[in-house]
């Protein structure tokens, strides 16, 4: 086995106030590596979540911690335990083969908001006033969560917002059925309330009664571009390659466009045969709404299956308990209109499955002469959305997806100005935003002070023994409540998941397998009895005559071996582990350890 | 043909053993394999109403004799899940974890009962139909002459109803947009076929939506519509046509939609992976359309012609073919699904 040789840090070992030899802080790239690789949930989340921490604190019915431990990495838990696109889950180990469902980890943040206490206390770190000043064009995710850890950092941040409400998507794009404006306002409230001041209805742009960007530039030290995709992607057709098309037709609109105007007030009808065309969270969106204003026959015109389009299985479900279908592997090609010029049909072209695309999605191939047309009222376009420009006053360097290009801080190719978010990603997903914009305000942080201040670093803590039973991994995944389906479209606005109660949420927080905690067995204390191989109800405890080190320094697969004179160590698997803690109560020389190592920001 | 190759064929109803007796007849020396997760040997479907007439031995029921796997040497599977394929490595792993290597792999799986997702919750208060011991469970739940709930119809539906109604019961349905699936009618049609069946003796409701099912004491379910009314029966079943079960196809590789996507000769994407029957979605050189074709007879000859292609004929198979349904001289409805 291999010794790790001892390392100079930054990172003091321990913290004072901590017990020097249990609790030790790191930044090796092995610590950091056991942790991004064992707990594939917080690795997938774009903010890097503490997700067994805050599900474990659930179970112990702490929904406050819980939240809080969210509040460290996503200024907005409530919001996105509605709406988030769940990477985390599609990751779970509990998800895995042979494993189950993954943990419901989405509803169990939202149960961590739902369920804290009323006057509960939010807990910031602030750091002392620096004296200086930040701009951020935006209020939507992006700029919110930017403008919360800037602030918290000592900066005083404005933030110009051109609606008249912040939020951006979340308030704008995202219907109230999903996420209930309340919620919003309050995590909204709660983010910017450090001293951000919010100019809303303040247009940053060229035109008349606009700010222009050079303004900002000069009165400020930073100005941080958090504008999102403010536009929707042209649908091109056959002979309409730009998608001019569609400005002429009668009842034909992008879900974008419908979204926002309906969100500022604007009345929105339908007629009763709705078809969207789009495959993401707007285009499912708009089919709900359209189903709520309406619409009768509510269709969602896909261009592969409902097996590779980026959305949870639970939005589609509810989509199909509302009556809305699905149906694939088609393209529009044209839209054909009445004499007044109204939207009459749609023709599409029959797809068949093409390969895989870089962003791990499913092509789709026309088949050339298999063109059909579907009859419908209306007809909304959410194939996706774009970066807008024509707020800059100054040429700045773009990428090849027309979206802003930026260093690894964030930083754009004009001197101070930063960028972050959709600005830079694309249309990404509301997490995304979030996780990005915060690595983006450390960059600015960075910059303004001339200095790291904070570092991420592993915290490793001794754990008395096993924190789950066995039994916890025959529970089943506890499925959202939501609102009754035979009067809910009649109903409007009213929210549809209606979330965990105490003890739905306490026997889902049991289901997580805590991958934060680490298993090991001392080779010095250990007889090699095989009592602990016998009680593992998974392959998960191996006889190994060695393990390969991978190049940050950190184990990575074993080299497994069944011949007993080759052992050179009996070795748990984390990956497969899924600490029920059998091995460790039956080992007799108590030769196994266990301690959570979680990523913690320390102050340098 | 081959030196011993082996062929798997997951799903032992009408395609599976219209496949496997095929398979045997052009390549004598090859491994065959036929896996089903029924516990019972291979008996039709479409025979299970008669149950309700009094054949409630399910040796009654068998349609081929259990003698013929050991005659043409095929190993036969039985009450066998397979939870995942590699259509790479050409493996399928079964849930008890045993993995099982393969040459060639016919997929015909067929469909499970689609059931809409607004009564989704509702399933453990209803009876399913597809198997022998799903026929069993709706004989036993039912008192002489009580009342059976048809949800939707479909023509499986429809002709246990057919045998309920001449066994003394009284069946109720709630037509809708599958009442004749997979049958596509107008309105017109729609409306002379559903006054065939009332003349049969079936009360139909129609344009009611059903949105809830609950227990009651006695009849034992109740089920509610849209409009809040509700009505009671014994025992509530739905017909909302099938469901291609292929979830454990998910990481085999061969293209999917709904169904496996298949092409005229009933290959999928994966060289070495063919399906037929329900489960499969062929595609259609002449209309230009992935295609669904049920009917027992249709089932069959698509494992038949599958397991030709497997064996290295290039066969294609009809996609073009329609269903008819009309009312006969006797005013009963006559269905080309039903064909044998």
């Amino acid at each position: 086995m291999n010794e790790r040789p001892a390392r100079m840090s930054d990172v003091p070992q321990t913290v004072r106030g901590e017990k020097s030899s249990e609790v030790l802080y790191s930044d090796d790239p092995r610590d950091i590596g056991w942790v991004q690789r064992n707990i594939p949930c917080q690795t997938a989340c774009p903010a890097s979540t503490n997700i067994p921490a805050y599900i474990w604190a659930i179970s112990d019915g702490d929904y406050g911690r819980a939240y809080e431990i969210n509040r460290e990495a996503n200024v907005l838990p409530g919001v996105l335990g509605r709406i988030c696109s769940r990477p985390c889950e599609s990751k779970c180990r509990h998800g895995w083969p042979g494993n189950g469902e993954p943990v419901s980890i989405c509803s169990l943040k939202r149960s961590a908001a739902d369920l804290k206490h009323a006057g509960h206390r939010i807990t910031e770190n602030l750091y002392t006033p620096s004296g200086k000043r930040v701009a951020i064009i935006g209020a939507g995710p992006a700029g919110v969560a930017a403008a919360h850890d800037l602030s918290m950092l000592g900066h005083d941040v404005t933030i110009f917002e051109r609606e008249t409400e912040p939020g951006g998507m979340l308030r704008y794009g995202i219907p109230e059925f999903r996420l209930p404006r309340d919620i919003l306002k309050i995590e909204l409230h709660n983010a910017l309330r450090l001293g951000v001041e919010l100019k809303a209805g303040v247009s940053i742009g060229n035109g008349p009664g606009e700010i222009p960007l050079a303004t900002l530039r000069a009165e400020y030290d930073a100005v941080l571009l958090a504008t999102g995709c403010a536009a929707a992607i042209d649908l091109p057709l056959d002979d309409d390659e730009f998608g001019e098309k569609i400005k002429r037709v009668g009842n034909a609109e992008y879900g974008f466009d419908f979204l926002l105007a309906m969100h500022r007030g604007e009345p929105k009808k339908v007629g009763k045969r709705v078809a969207v065309v789009g495959a993401g969270f707007t285009a499912l969106d708009c089919a709900r709404v359209a189903r709520r204003l309406g619409g009768e026959e509510v269709t969602i015109h896909i261009r592969t299956g409902e097996e590779y389009i980026p959305v949870t299985k639970e939005e589609i479900h509810e989509c199909k308990r509302e009556d809305i279908r699905f149906l694939g592997l088609r393209t529009p090609v044209d839209l054909i209109t009445d004499e007044k010029g109204d939207l009459k049909a749609v023709r599409f072209v029959q797809n068949r499955l093409g390969g895989w695309r870089d962003n791990g999605r499913r092509k789709a191939v026309p088949i050339p002469g298999s063109e059909f047309e579907i009859e419908c009222d209306t007809l909304l376009i959410a194939i996706g959305q774009r970066t807008v420009h024509d707020f800059l006053d100054t040429p700045m360097k773009l990428d090849r997806w027309d979206n802003a290009a930026v260093d690894p801080s964030g930083l754009t190719s004009l001197e101070g100005v930063f960028a972050a978010g959709d600005y830079v990603a694309g249309a990404s997903t509301v997490i995304e935003a979030i996780g990005h914009a915060r690595k983006v305000a450390a960059g600015i942080d960075r910059w303004l002070m001339g200095r790291t201040r904070r570092v991420r670093a592993v915290k490793t803590t001794p754990i008395e023994g096993p924190q789950r039973e066995r039994a916890f991994d025959f529970i089943a995944r506890q499925h959202v409540p939501v609102t009754d389906i035979a009067h809910r479209c009649s109903r409007g606005n009213e929210e549809v998941e209606t979330g965990y109660d105490g003890p739905l949420a306490g026997k889902e927080s049991k289901r997580c397998y805590l991958c934060n905690l680490a298993y090991q067995i001392d080779p010095d204390n250990c007889i090699f009895c095989r009592a602990c191989i016998d009680v593992a109800p998974k392959n998960c405890i191996k006889m190994v005559d060695g393990v390969e080190i991978q190049s940050d320094g950190s184990y990575g697969s074993l080299k497994e071996t069944s011949e007993w004179n080759r052992v050179g160590a009996i070795w748990i698997d984390n990956n497969e582990c899924i600490r029920c803690g059998a091995c460790f109560e039956v080992c007799p020389t108590r030769c196994i350890s266990i301690v959570r190592k979680e990523f913690v920001t320390l102050d340098v | 043909m081959s030196a011993g190759l082996h062929y798997v064929v997951i799903g032992a109803g009408s395609a599976g053993h219209g496949a496997v007796t095929t398979l045997r007849a052009r390549d004598p020396a090859a491994r065959i394999t036929l896996v089903t997760m029924s516990r019972l040997p291979f008996y039709n479907r479409f025979d299970l109403p008669r149950y309700f007439r009094g054949t409630t031995d399910w040796r009654d029921l068998l349609a081929v004799r259990p003698q013929l796997y050991d005659e043409l040497a095929i190993t036969l599977r039985r009450n066998s899940r397979v939870d995942e394929i590699d259509g790479r490595g050409r493996t399928l792993t079964f849930s008890h974890k045993e993995v099982v290597a393969y040459d060639k792999l016919l997929v015909c799986t067929g469909g499970g009962g689609h059931l809409p997702e607004v009564l989704v919750e509702y399933k453990s208060l209803m009876h399913g139909f597809a198997t022998f011991e799903d026929a069993t469970r709706v004989a036993r739940a039912l008192p002489p002459g009580g009342r059976v709930i048809l949800l939707g119809g479909d023509m499986i539906g429809l002709d246990l109803a057919r045998t309920l109604i001449d066994t003394g019961y009284r069946v109720t349905l709630v037509a809708g947009e599958f009442t004749f699936w997979p049958h596509r009618v107008d309105a017109a049609k729609r409306a002379e076929l559903l006054a065939a069946l009332t003349r049969s003796g079936i009360e139909v409701m129609d344009g009611r939506v059903p949105v809830a099912i609950e227990a009651a004491a006695k009849p034992a379910r109740r089920v509610i519509f849209e409009d809040d009314t509700a009505i009671a029966g014994d025992v509530v079943l739905p017909f909302f046509g099938s469901m291609p079960l292929v979830d454990f196809m998910l990481g085999a590789g061969a293209d999917m939609e709904r169904g496996i996507l298949v092409d005229p000769k009933l290959k999928s994407s994966n060289d070495g992976i063919w399906a037929a029957g329900d489960v499969c979605q062929i595609w259609s050189d002449e209309l230009k359309e992935y295609r669904f074709l049920h009917g027992w007879r249709n089932v069959r000859l698509m494992g038949e012609l599958a397991a030709r292609n497997m064996t290295g004929a290039q066969e294609e198979f009809d996609v073009t073919a329609d269903f008819h349904i009309g009312v006969d001289t006797a005013g009963h409805l006559q269905s080309d699904f039903w064909e044998q």
